[in-house]
């Protein structure tokens, strides 16, 4: 298979964020709204600090929402911040996010694109 | 972008603090210094948990009872321009619905449903697979006392003509306890029937023939005996009343437990069939109970009894008549047994501890209160105003005594505004009801998106719909109940026949899942005011075709794609 060769993408960086099940949708809006291009969703259970608030506990939905974003460094900290805010993190018991440097990404990227910024 | 946005964006304030501060550090001595503590909440982050908590919880509540409310307001307010009676209680009563389902929902989720899982689990490994089926069996029993709808039952006994129908008003009255244990053996059986078959993989097919022979005998014999004819509705409708909210998830969590414990979980269908076993026993249960009750008492003695004792009763009128505490005595009572049992079973045969006590203490309480709560509202706010509606809905066609300047329109105008209105509540209230939603998702990966959500959820809405609006021309009409439901399960019976086995299970379950706390209610409270304004025998019958109906138009629905695809296949190859 000659020609077929791989663009890596460089100074991108990954934010996840982990919610409580129903929030994501509006941090995913926030997230598109501020320039985030794709995001991939999963659904996961989270522990720890439920077990530890004794019966105040129950208000905080065990099943999780992990909300990944790749993110470009120019971007990053304004999808961040959208995300933050949109989710509502900075009151107790929605959710924790944090980012990531990534050493190098790839996947399809179509012709036109690459040809417009070289 | 709005300027508030904007102002809440740029005044975003940052700092930086290191995580090492936080994290607790080994302290020479004390081996417990790095153990998690307790968190200590201040008043006002735990208001912040507790508000979007109850709020997602109950705004559920809201989104099923509000636009019902709402539909039935305005359709007697516009069309039977028949103000609304005591509308400030009514208010109360609905309102007490929202929040007692909410709380009860929570409850269920929280206290009861760990419960069950972990019986389920345990059980089969513990214990021998008899004294399992015995388990389940008695837990049929006392899921169904606490199913909210059974409450309903009782609750519209007194407004039964015992001169009419003697056999009825006894049930209703004075036999209510055995009434609603027969219901709870049905469904116990059922559930058994049920756990042997997710074992055994047996089909559901010669199971729902086995079951709806005797059921078919035994009305045929009520039928033929005046006195019991009008006990059928009742019997019929008993079987959507039990598939509720506590019965089906209860019941399937144990089941799909013990299935997986003996190793027969895997297949895909193992979930099915529950429902409908539990819709048809206790049909069987109430034609039996009541054919032993005509064995024991003659109507004379029923019509005597009831008029010495309505003589009585209009002497003492206590304030327990008028405050709703006999509802919330009803309610601890319906959720108690339940739960004792469950701990009986969990602490004395399983001798296991509940992983996290005080969330499941929470949890039953929740229940408790839950069921308390909304027994209120049922008789204060659903029951009322389905009987309101249900009372002033023939005011559209006939004279009627309550209603000023009735008939409100020419006759056949009548006829068919009170029968549109039945459909559209049967469309409107099943495509809200949130169980269809679960269940199309799960038909529609069954079957590999042959059969789409949308098209369950329309099917079923549409049986339903249909089903309530025949209901309500039976009684408008006073047609017979059986001429109706005979022809309705033949249909069903052949269509059975000739659809593949995944088919069966879901028509046959998208019956029990439609009739939700809400729906039930609402419609027997309807039925039984329409039938004492138009002079009807009984009110009962509307949720029995409420329930045939939609297995039919599923497994038409399944017959035509079953078609299609066969034939495209054919064309195919």
């Amino acid at each position: 298979m000659a020609g077929r060769n791989v663009t890596y993408l460089s100074e991108a960086n990954l934010i996840t964020c982990v919610l409580q099940t129903g929030l994501a949708e509006n941090v995913l809006d926030a997230a598109k709204n501020c320039g985030a291009q794709g995001a991939t969703i999963s659904y996961a259970r989270g522990t720890g600090i439920r077990e530890r608030m004794g019966l105040l506990g129950v208000t905080i939905d065990e099943q999780k929402e992990v909300i990944r974003i790749i993110v470009s460094e120019e971007q990053a900290d304004r999808v961040f911040e959208a995300m933050y805010l949109a989710g509502g993190l900075d009151t107790p018991g929605k959710g924790i996010m944090f980012m990531t440097k990534l050493e190098r990404v790839a996947t399809y990227i179509p012709e036109s694109v690459l040809k417009e910024i070289a | 972008m709005r300027y508030s946005q904007y102002l809440a964006q740029t005044n975003v304030r940052h700092k930086t603090v290191s995580y090492n501060l936080l994290t607790p550090k080994p302290v020479e001595g004390d081996p417990d210094a790095l153990k998690p503590k307790k968190i200590e909440m201040t008043l006002k982050s735990a208001g912040n948990l507790l508000g979007p908590y109850s709020y997602v919880r109950i705004m559920d509540q809201i989104k099923a009872v509000v636009p019902l409310a709402v539909y039935l307001i305005l359709f007697q307010v516009l069309v039977l321009r028949q103000p609304i009676d005591q509308a400030v209680s009514l208010c109360i009563g609905l309102a007490a619905v929202m929040v007692g389902l909410a709380v009860f929902m929570e409850g269920l989720s929280t206290g009861l449903m760990p419960f069950g899982k972990i019986i389920g689990d345990n059980l089969p490994k513990k214990a021998s697979m008899t004294v399992v089926y015995i388990i389940i069996g008695i837990l049929g029993v006392g899921v169904t006392f606490a199913e909210p709808a059974i409450g309903a039952l009782q609750a519209f006994g007194a407004s039964v003509d015992v001169r009419k129908a003697p056999y009825l008003f006894e049930l209703l009255n004075n036999w209510t306890l055995p009434l609603v244990l027969m219901v709870g053996a049905g469904v116990g059986i059922a559930a058994i029937l049920g756990t042997v078959r997710f074992v055994k993989g047996w089909s559901l097919k010669p199971m729902i023939y086995c079951a709806l022979t005797p059921v078919a005998l035994l009305s045929f014999y009520a039928w033929s005996d005046p006195n019991l004819v009008s006990i059928l509705g009742l019997a019929w409708d008993c079987g959507a009343v039990t598939t509720g909210p506590v019965t089906v998830p209860l019941v399937l969590s144990l089941g799909i437990g013990i299935a997986n414990a003996a190793g027969k979980g895997n297949s895909s269908l193992s979930g099915f069939g529950v429902v409908t076993l539990a819709s048809l026993f206790p049909i069987l249960a109430v034609l039996i109970l009541s054919v032993f009750v005509s064995f024991q008492v003659s109507p004379e003695q029923i019509i005597a009894a009831s008029q010495t004792a309505s003589s009585n009763a209009q002497v003492e009128l206590t304030a327990w008549d008028k405050t709703p505490l006999v509802e919330i005595v009803l309610g601890v009572r319906a959720i108690l047994p339940l739960v004792l049992f469950l701990m009986f079973v969990l602490f004395v045969i399983l001798k296991a501890t509940l992983p996290n006590r005080m969330v499941t203490f929470y949890g039953l309480t929740l229940s408790i209160l839950g069921m308390c709560i909304f027994n209120v509202g049922l008789t204060y706010g659903l029951g009322a105003i389905g009987t309101q509606t249900g009372e002033a809905l023939p005011a559209a066609f006939m004279p009627l005594d309550i209603v000023e300047h009735s008939p409100h329109y020419p006759e056949l105008i009548g006829f068919v505004i009170c029968i549109g209105f039945a459909f559209l509540l049967g469309f409107g209230s099943t495509l809200a009801e949130p169980a269809l939603n679960a269940l199309g998702l799960t038909v529609q990966e069954l079957t590999n998106g042959a059969f789409k959500k949308s098209m369950l959820m329309y099917s079923v809405a549409i049986g339903v719909a249909v089903g309530i609006a025949l209901g309500v021309a039976k009684l408008i009409f006073h047609l017979d109940l059986m001429m109706m439901l005979l022809p309705l399960y033949a249909i069903g019976i052949i269509m059975t026949v000739l659809s593949t086995e995944e088919f069966v299970n879901v028509a046959w379950d998208s019956a029990g899942v439609t009739t939700g706390p809400v729906t039930v209610p609402l419609v027997l409270a309807m039925g039984l005011g329409l039938g004492n304004a138009v002079s009807a025998v009984e009110g009962f019958g509307i949720l029995s075709l409420a329930s045939i109906c939609p297995i039919v138009a599923v497994l038409t629905m399944g017959l035509v794609i079953q078609f299609t695809q066969g034939s495209k296949a054919t064309n195919e190859s």
